[in-house]
């Protein structure tokens, strides 16, 4: 709904977001048959790591039952509990995303596999799905540990009464956020949400130009920006007038095609470790 | 499909329901035979009967304990938070009882200024009096009448709290689910760590230092008469052919093997107390209860986190 609206006030933009370059770019085209590689790669192999968030969670629970006994916190509601446990749960998960995101990119080696997100020249939703396999384990591992870990607390805290509000399926908040916007990240709808806002919450306009050249080491965030202020990282969207996607034009050679994206970053560290 | 949604949101509030049949065949009942057995126990008492004292505190024991394994009436309202504390201080009370008691038999002080505390009208009071004293001696009956009394009296105050908070209960079906499965976490626990690790040895408190006599009910032999109590209250929320009752609901919500698993551990845990008596606590069938109740109360935590769900509700936001 906001991008009809936004849309509506801005005609220019309406023509770059509807052409038919943007959609049927080699790059979008790209993106498309990665999503339907991406999405079989997560169930065969994602999908049974992030089962062991449930592990994490039970062991994290029975490590505190040894070392602290039975513990009940009675003095807090359902609903209370229910809030709580959301909004830590959103916070955390966010907190983790943003750090995972900052050391891809400035770990070497772990840059190598976050190019490959980094590669796509124009964006479209399905950009979101452009990350290497490692880098979908990776944010596997950081689900299971942090997930676990905060749920394997509450439940030692509060027991069944630990619950999540979701919307379809989906983290309260983490459905707030979309609707404000989160899902325009990967697209060339330039929603900025002013200075006051982008200091706490990350515009659609601001992962955009964490995409380009230029700017592409600072906006780490996920929904929210606070991290990036608090961790020296922000830029606000009024500061950046000229966005150009994709990697420098000598790197951009290396993922032309499916093959490229899977392959390219382990023969790059392959040379690395034989140097 | 936005149809489709709707009615599988629908569907899953209507199943998620411990009914009203649990309600009144569980809840309520065990209640009213607790209070019976208090009843009648007043009765051994009042004539001095020792055979039947020793056999109706037996019957006390198990119907207390059925009614604490499902002891919900807190999360309704917090009014009734402490009163199984009146009841029973096993675990939950660091003061020594026995040498008050011993005090208050031997003074000449008025028995109802000198029984002043909560603990001295508890169970755990009355076994010592029931089962270490002489109930010919009037002073003696008459403590032990007291605490008896006493014991009712919280009794049917859980009661009529059940019965005045059951639409409560039944009004939302989620919640009533998640203090109940809460209540069967927390019983399984104390069971586990308390009444059979702390007594065989192998819970960290009292590691490697087995000792029959901390069992619950050490004086009067009641101990696995209570295990026994619990773990057959837990069938009757888990696996009861006669209602909806959790299993059926875990089962609904696609959770048939982390259930099944829970109630095989709960057979085991049954059949293990069944074959122990008060003294086999610091030998192999102690450790065998041990192991059982422990894999129940995984199960137990296990079905809590199916519960939550949680595994695709993020998992969508992921990547970046």
């Amino acid at each position: 709904m906001i991008t009809f609206v936004f849309l509506k006030f801005h005609p220019k933009q309406q023509r770059i977001v509807l052409s038919k370059k943007l959609w049927l770019h080699p790059s979008s085209l790209l993106d498309y048959s990665y999503f339907i590689f991406s999405v079989f790669f997560r169930v065969m192999i994602i999908l049974p790591v992030i089962i062991s968030t449930k592990e994490v969670a039970l062991f994290v629970n029975i490590v505190l039952l040894n070392q602290y006994g039975f513990v009940r916190i009675e003095t807090l509601s359902y609903t209370q509990v229910m809030v709580l446990f959301t909004l830590i749960l959103f916070i955390l998960n966010d907190f983790t995303r943003y750090w995972l995101h900052r050391l891809l990119h400035f770990v070497p080696w772990l840059w190598v596999f976050h190019k490959v997100h980094h590669s796509a020249k124009v964006l479209n939703p399905l950009t979101f799905y452009r990350v290497h396999p490692i880098e979908f384990l990776l944010f596997g591992f950081r689900y299971s540990l942090s997930i676990g870990f905060v749920t394997g607390v509450f439940v030692f805290l509060f027991g069944s009464l630990v619950s999540i509000y979701d919307i379809l399926g989906v983290n309260l908040f983490v459905f707030i956020f979309s609707l404000l916007g989160s899902n325009l990240r990967h697209s060339h709808i330039k929603l900025g949400f002013g200075n006051v806002v982008e200091l706490f919450l990350i515009s659609p306009l601001q992962h955009q130009i964490h995409h380009s050249k230029n700017y592409m080491n600072t906006n780490f965030g996920g929904f929210l920006s606070v991290w990036d202020y608090l961790f020296g990282t922000l830029i606000l969207s009024k500061n950046v007038t000229n966005i150009k996607f994709g990697l420098e034009k000598t790197q951009m050679k290396n993922f032309q095609s499916l093959k490229d994206l899977l392959f390219f970053p382990f023969i790059v560290t392959y040379k690395q470790i034989k140097k | 499909m936005r149809y489709l949604v709707v009615i599988i949101f629908f569907i899953s509030i209507v199943v998620n329901a411990v009914g009203e049949k649990f309600f009144n065949q569980v809840i309520i009942v065990n209640i009213i035979l607790a209070i019976k057995s208090v009843d009648l126990l007043i009765d051994n008492i009042n004539q001095a009967n020792s055979t039947r004292i020793r056999m109706q505190f037996g019957n006390l024991v198990s119907s207390w304990k059925k009614v604490e394994t499902t002891y919900f009436l807190g999360d309704l309202n917090e009014d009734y938070l402490d009163t199984p504390r009146y009841i029973d201080i096993f675990h939950g009370n660091n003061e020594e009882i026995k040498p008050q008691l011993d005090l208050i038999i031997n003074s000449n002080d008025e028995l109802f200024n000198a029984m002043y505390k909560y603990s001295h009208k508890t169970i755990n009071a009355l076994e010592y009096v029931l089962f270490t004293k002489d109930l010919s001696h009037q002073r003696v009956k008459n403590m032990a009448l007291i605490i008896a009394k006493s014991i009712k009296s919280y009794l049917s105050e859980i009661l009529d709290g059940y019965k005045m908070y059951q639409s409560k209960f039944l009004e939302n079906e989620q919640y009533a689910s998640a203090i109940l499965l809460n209540t069967l976490i927390a019983g399984t626990y104390k069971l586990k760590e308390w009444r059979v690790g702390d007594v065989a040895g192998l819970s960290k408190k009292f590691k490697n230092k087995p000792n029959n006599y901390r069992a619950e009910y050490a004086t009067s032999g009641n101990s696995v008469n209570a295990i026994k109590a619990i773990l057959e209250t837990q069938a009757q929320i888990i696996n009861s052919p006669d209602y909806q009752d959790l299993g059926d609901i875990s089962r609904q919500f696609k959770a048939r093997k982390e259930i099944d698993q829970a109630i095989s551990a709960l057979n085991d845990s049954i059949a293990n107390a069944n074959n122990m008596s008060e003294f086999d606590f610091i030998n192999d069938k102690g450790k065998r209860l041990y192991q059982s109740t422990n894999r129940l109360m995984k199960a137990y935590y296990i079905s809590l986190m199916d519960k939550l769900g949680f595994v695709s509700k993020v998992l969508d936001a992921d990547g970046d």
